[in-house]
């Protein structure tokens, strides 16, 4: 193998190297900005009131990424199930859900006693752009599962 | 209104303090109600306070470990942690999570205390999280005991012995320090949501504690109110999941490498 050989299958390899860094790196600081964003997404959600003046509560919900598809689950009591809607735009989620009946927290807290809450309302940031087609939606006792595949 | 202090004791980093005299019948249990998986526990404890009529007898405090909270009961301040009796019956209930060294130091304190009021058995209740929660209608209890006489307990009870696994969290840590001191502990683990508040499973560890100390609570009224205490509790479901996620509850899931 003559020198010029010998230094292309050098270069080329020092490419490589140079090119799994670069990947190596750009996935850590994806992966570290997408940590930062859920812990700012979660901090947001602990200093929210989960009610609102307005006169809705909003519910819990879990978002689980299963490989091939993101999985969120909602808890939605008290709902009336014939009127749960969600609603796709971009990497958004748009929830909202009658209750069955009007609901007042004065039986449990003198905060917000004189409100009566009548629907759930909630929005869902996903990391990826939703295609409709490709969404199910379950319904079962009063908590919802919407499953996005990627 | 204040709170009226008949006895006020500092054990480490905590003040317990009993607002009346109260003394246990024999044997006696002790229910311990700490935030974890679905709130299993503390809402499975509420419902006991309410169902049998236990008296609030005192409460826990720390300025170290617990947030700056007071607790406003019917016109009345309470102290975080509350502690609640009646005839054989202590129920120790808080709705706020400590951080870990909080939690070690309150597991040895607590356990200390209670064994000095002459509690013979301990009784922890909470869930034990499943993926498939949202399909599953028929929840398993499981149990883990820290002594043969504690076992004696479960012996017609319907729940089969949690063999092989990792359990995370506060309760982990009483189970360890129940062992330390030689106490006779029971866990009970009902299949719950782990983010989501789940009375379903704190109905099913309350028939099988009420089969263990032979006294009836009815879960009909907590099954019925099933859908507000979801409701009620979401503010406290979503602290607690945040320190669980700092406690690393997902490991539960994990099968162990060696059994």
């Amino acid at each position: 193998m003559s020198i010029e050989d010998e230094f292309e299958r050098l270069w080329r390899r020092i490419k490589e190297i140079e090119r799994s860094i670069r990947e190596y790196v750009e996935e850590e600081f994806r992966k570290a900005l997408e940590d930062i964003r859920n812990e700012i997404r979660s901090i947001d959600r602990m200093l929210m009131p989960s009610w609102s003046h307005e006169g809705y509560l909003r519910p819990l919900y879990t978002v689980k990424d299963v490989g091939n598809a993101y999985i969120i689950y909602l808890d939605l009591p008290k709902a009336d199930e014939g009127s749960i809607d969600v609603r796709f735009k971009g990497n958004l989620i748009m929830i909202k859900a009658k209750l069955k009946e009007g609901l007042r927290l004065s039986n449990w807290s003198s905060r917000g006693s004189e409100i009566k809450f009548h629907e759930y309302r909630e929005v869902i940031e996903l990391p990826i752009r939703i295609d409709p087609s490709k969404v199910r939606v379950s319904i079962k006792r009063g908590r919802v599962q919407i499953v996005v595949y990627k | 209104m204040y709170v009226e202090v008949y006895r006020e004791e500092f054990l480490g980093d905590f003040r317990f303090i009993e607002y009346k005299p109260f003394r246990l019948q024999k044997p006696a249990y002790a229910i311990i109600a700490l935030p974890d998986a679905g709130l299993v526990g503390v809402i499975g404890a509420w419902h006991i306070v309410k169902s049998l009529e236990l008296e609030e007898v005192g409460g826990i405090d720390s300025y170290s470990f617990l947030p700056p909270v007071i607790v406003v009961s019917n016109k009345e301040i309470k102290l975080p942690v509350r502690i609640f009796a009646k005839d054989d019956l202590l129920l120790v209930y808080s709705e706020f999570m400590l951080p870990q060294a909080g939690m070690v130091q309150l597991s040895r304190v607590l356990l200390n205390y209670i064994e000095r009021k002459g509690v013979e058995y301990i009784v922890l209740m909470s869930g034990i999280p499943i993926q498939n929660r949202f399909e599953v209608e028929k929840l398993r209890t499981y149990y883990i005991t820290t002594s043969p006489k504690a076992s004696e307990l479960l012996k017609d009870v319907e729940a089969i012995p949690f063999e092989n696994g990792y359990l995370v969290g506060p309760y982990a840590l009483l189970l360890k320090e129940s062992i330390k001191l030689r106490l006779d502990s029971i866990m009970l683990l009902t299949e719950s949501f782990l983010e989501f508040p789940d009375p379903e499973a704190s109905a099913k560890n309350i028939k099988v504690f009420s089969r263990i100390i032979g006294k009836s609570i009815d879960v009909k009224d907590l099954l019925e109110q099933a859908e507000v205490i979801r409701i009620r509790a979401r503010d406290t479901m979503k602290n607690v999941v945040r320190n669980l996620a700092q406690m690393r509850k997902e490991y539960e899931y994990t099968p162990p490498l060696h059994i």
